[in-house]
């Protein structure tokens, strides 16, 4: 895979996202689409690019020659941290779609923070490991 | 998609997949995990290259596999793996030619 497949896919999805939130804009300015409405599908589609970016790490591998740590520990901390993120993003989503609109917002970070969290502590504790070692 | 279920749908490939969750393995290694001749081994590993599950990489003379899943191909696993999923009894062609040959 060459290296503007990826940059290529995360423009797009970005383009995706604008463009849903111009024409949600449009639409609840012309008064076809609630306040609520608008909220809920923005805070969804965020959730599910979070669980779609998640469900594919486990499937980016570095090249052998180039890990610096076990390739095994490097597979296991790939799948959780995929894992993890699906779960937290899966959540996210779940809670716009079904949570009191009112209460919405602070669910959906209150279950993806953690997940973001935990993925960023567990890959910073790698890096730095993996520099004492070097 | 289909190759994903065709690879899914046979336990000896499911029982490879599990094996390389543990961390990336050489093909002798894996090979002598089963009782299977290298022929069929190898067009196991062959499905399962061309259902982008797993990754070869060419290390010295050996090759080694790598498990290359994403989070959803792997509930599918453990789906199939729970609920003993399997499609048709399929035996790759070098086996079915082993066995006609044993019997002859």
């Amino acid at each position: 895979m060459s290296m503007k497949q990826p940059i290529r896919r995360a423009v797009i999805i970005a383009a995706l996202y604008l463009l849903t939130s111009v024409v949600l804009h449009a639409l609840r300015q012309r008064q076809i689409v609630s306040d609520e409405a608008v909220m809920r599908l923005m805070g969804m589609l965020l959730g599910c690019v979070v669980v779609i970016s998640a469900n594919a790490i486990p499937k980016k591998l570095v090249p052998l020659a180039d890990l610096s740590c076990d390739p095994g520990r490097e597979q296991t901390l790939r799948r959780f941290g995929g894992r993890v993120l699906v779960l937290g993003g899966l959540g996210y989503t779940l809670a716009f779609a079904l949570a009191p609109i009112a209460i919405a917002n602070t669910l959906a970070i209150g279950l993806l923070a953690p997940a973001i969290l935990v993925v960023a502590g567990i890959t910073a504790r790698c890096a730095w490991r993996r520099r004492s070692t070097t | 998609m289909t190759s994903i279920f065709k690879a899914l749908a046979d336990p000896t490939r499911r029982q490879v997949l599990q094996m390389l969750r543990a961390g990336p393995m050489g093909a002798g290694a894996l090979a002598e995990a089963f009782d299977v001749s290298k022929p069929t081994m190898s067009a196991h590993f062959a499905v399962l290259l061309a259902a982008d599950l797993i990754e070869a990489e060419k290390s010295g003379r050996t090759i080694v596999y790598r498990l290359k899943m994403s989070v959803l191909e792997e509930a599918l696993m453990d789906f199939a793996q729970a609920f003993g999923l399997q499609v048709s009894p399929e035996t790759p062609p070098t086996t079915a030619r082993r066995r006609t040959k044993e019997k002859s």
